[in-house]
């Protein structure tokens, strides 16, 4: 994984007028990676891609690719291939003609030609399917021959667009299973933007957290998860309990002591850099967060010092797991996941704790 | 399923019968020995020897077949280029060319027709066949671009880009894509926009002047003298013509069809095994 770099954006910058889609953005994607952005409508990421793709020119910046600079070449001369939201086939052409477009652009050999469509056909299952027209395809079909277009030119990049945004629920889910096989199978690094954090997660060695054009995070996908760098990336990504408070000190371990409002002294870890006396959020995901019925036996085995008294408010069956939804005094609203340790029902009485390893330590967010 | 009225059907019938049987006519008279066509007065094709080698039908048809191609190939110029603009246009001016679009189908003809001739006047530009070619273009673009909108309307906006992206230069990708996507209906409307400059009466008559007339003009001409088989005789050539074409097109598309059933087979070879 920690190869030679596959794609690189340095300062890349872009402006559509006076809206800035894109700012001072530095990226660097390893060869054969399966690498994703995310982020909300309108953050920069699908403009991101354009820009590698080279449908837009930055108006600042270098983007280069396996080493070469490519910020002023056009699209036609940039060895990646996209694969579009909207798949965009040629409906004039069948599905070989579709898949065999790039290479008779790039005026291959007849026997290879036939040779490389044909395997790109198979790899995406749409054998006997080689003379429909995009129009008598499902949409399933359709991403897998638009997937396949791309695959075959055996671009240095494939670039994905929402690639699964249009299908339904189910074939999303079996896709990003193929997808990820398929990935692994060709090698071929993937830059992948979804608005789905849970897709992104499912399939990418690491992910870009992007917000109002700025990358807020990159990493894996735990460590987003777990240790988001900022307050947007951790409401951005999955569920997160945030308690106000402010820091009172750095501990010498690397974590932090904050006085979280309402509940007192806590260990949390967090970003290194944070100054004592900063407002803070401390983020506990939901099924950090433990509940016992209120006056129970406490077990021992648990390591937080104390417990925050709450009121159930509702809960929700989930199958596997139930969504407890609480308030608890000034905290406000809280969200646990039961693991089903303890059976809860509305309007009990329950104390949450948490381990100190569970909680993390954010920079306010600067609009609260 | 809909249980059709048996009066529904006869009134489909006489609708038919209405439209068709003057045409039946005219092509009967076309035989007809009998100059005046009262009656029946025997069968015979004088009158198709006659229209075939009467100098003023030959120049004629000839006139209507170079204003035909010449206001087809001028409409369409315009309609796909003005489309192709009109697919990336901003709203407003979107909505200002369908405006002028739909106004060059809807105004009356004759209004086109002599605006245009007290245009040429004040301009000294000659009356004629290329008038006449300028002329019928001002309608037939309008028609041709409405087909070839629909067309564009249908296609994907990032085609294009996917095209670049597979590596075709500009050139490459309006020639493999958005000219042979919009192939269909730019057949389609050169076809209709022939078709109506073929019959053409009304702007043909005031942009002509002096010079030779198209063949509507000629036939115009005739039978303000006098109604003869040789005139329904004509009528029945120029529908053969017009079916004729039809045909051609139609087989035309029916071979681009099979060709390319002939290359699945050169390719079932491939998949086959």
């Amino acid at each position: 994984m920690t190869g030679q770099t596959t794609v690189q954006l340095r300062q890349v910058e872009k402006r559509f007028g006076d809206l800035v889609a894109v700012r001072s953005v530095n990226l660097d994607v390893a060869a054969g990676e399966f690498f994703s952005i995310i982020g909300p409508s309108g953050c920069g990421k699908t403009t991101t891609l354009r820009l590698i793709a080279g449908f837009e020119r930055p108006t600042g910046g270098v983007i280069e690719i396996v080493g070469r600079d490519v910020t002023d070449l056009p699209p036609y001369r940039r060895p990646v291939n996209t694969v579009f939201q909207s798949y965009a086939l040629f409906p004039h052409l069948d599905v070989v003609e579709n898949v065999a477009f790039g290479l008779r652009e790039a005026r291959t050999p007849r026997g290879e030609l036939q040779r490389r469509v044909k395997d790109a056909i198979s790899l995406v299952q749409l054998d006997g399917r080689e003379r429909a027209r995009p129009k008598q395809l499902s949409g399933g079909q359709q991403q897998r021959v638009a997937l396949a277009r791309a695959l075959v030119n055996r671009p240095e990049v494939l670039l994905l667009d929402e690639p699964l945004g249009a299908l339904d629920l189910k074939l999303r889910k079996e896709m990003q299973t193929q997808l990820k096989d398929l990935q692994r199978e060709v090698g071929i690094t993937f830059v992948y933007v979804t608005h789905d954090q849970e897709e992104a997660f499912s399939m990418s060695d690491r992910v870009a957290v992007m917000h109002q054009g700025l990358l807020e995070q990159v990493g894996e996908p735990e460590e987003v998860y777990r240790r988001p760098a900022t307050p947007f990336v951790a409401d951005f990504v999955g569920l997160a309990n945030r308690l106000p408070g402010r820091l009172h000190e750095a501990a010498s371990d690397g974590r932090y002591a904050v006085d979280i409002d309402g509940v007192g002294r806590r260990l949390a870890g967090g970003p290194p850099g944070l100054v004592a006396g900063d407002r803070v959020t401390v983020v506990i995901r939901p099924e950090d967060l433990h509940l016992e019925a209120a006056g129970a036996l406490r077990s021992g085995v648990l390591a937080s010092t104390s417990s925050v008294p709450a009121t159930v408010v509702d809960v929700a069956f989930l199958g596997a797991h139930r969504t407890v939804r609480l308030t608890a005094g000034s905290l406000g609203q809280l969200v646990a996941v039961g693991r089903g340790q303890v059976t809860v029902s509305q309007d009990d009485k329950v104390s949450l704790s948490w381990a100190d390893d569970d909680a993390w330590v954010v920079p306010a967010a600067a609009d609260s | 399923m809909i249980r059709r009225h048996p009066v529904v059907g006869a009134i489909a019938l006489v609708v038919i019968g209405y439209l068709w049987i003057p045409i039946l006519a005219v092509a009967v008279n076309s035989f007809n020995r009998s100059s005046l066509m009262v009656r029946w007065g025997g069968s015979t094709a004088h009158w198709y020897s006659l229209a075939f080698h009467d100098p003023n039908v030959r120049t004629g048809l000839i006139t209507t077949l170079e204003i035909a191609l010449g206001s087809t190939a001028l409409s369409l110029v315009i309609a796909v280029s003005g489309s192709l603009w009109w697919r990336r246009a901003p709203a407003r001016a979107r909505a200002i060319y369908d405006a002028l679009v739909y106004a060059r189908i809807v105004l009356p003809e004759v209004v086109f027709a002599t605006a245009l001739f007290f245009l040429f006047l004040k301009a000294h530009f000659p009356l004629g066949i290329l008038a006449i070619i300028i002329g019928h273009s001002v309608w037939n673009s309008a028609y041709a671009a409405v087909i070839i909108q629909a067309r564009l309307t249908g296609l994907d906006p990032a085609i294009e880009e996917a095209a670049a992206d597979l590596g075709a230069t500009p050139w490459r990708v309006f020639r493999r894509v958005t000219f042979a996507a919009l192939l269909p209906a730019i057949i389609a409307s050169g076809l209709l926009t022939f078709t109506f400059s073929f019959d053409d009466v009304v702007t043909s008559y005031f942009l002509g002047g002096q010079s030779s007339s198209p063949l509507p003009l000629v036939l115009f001409g005739m039978i303000r003298f006098r109604i003869t088989p040789e005139i329904n005789a004509i009528g029945v050539m120029v529908m053969l013509f017009t079916v004729t074409l039809m045909g051609v097109a139609v087989a035309v598309f029916a071979l681009m069809g099979s060709a390319r059933r002939g290359r699945r087979g050169a390719f079932a070879e491939f998949y086959g095994q």
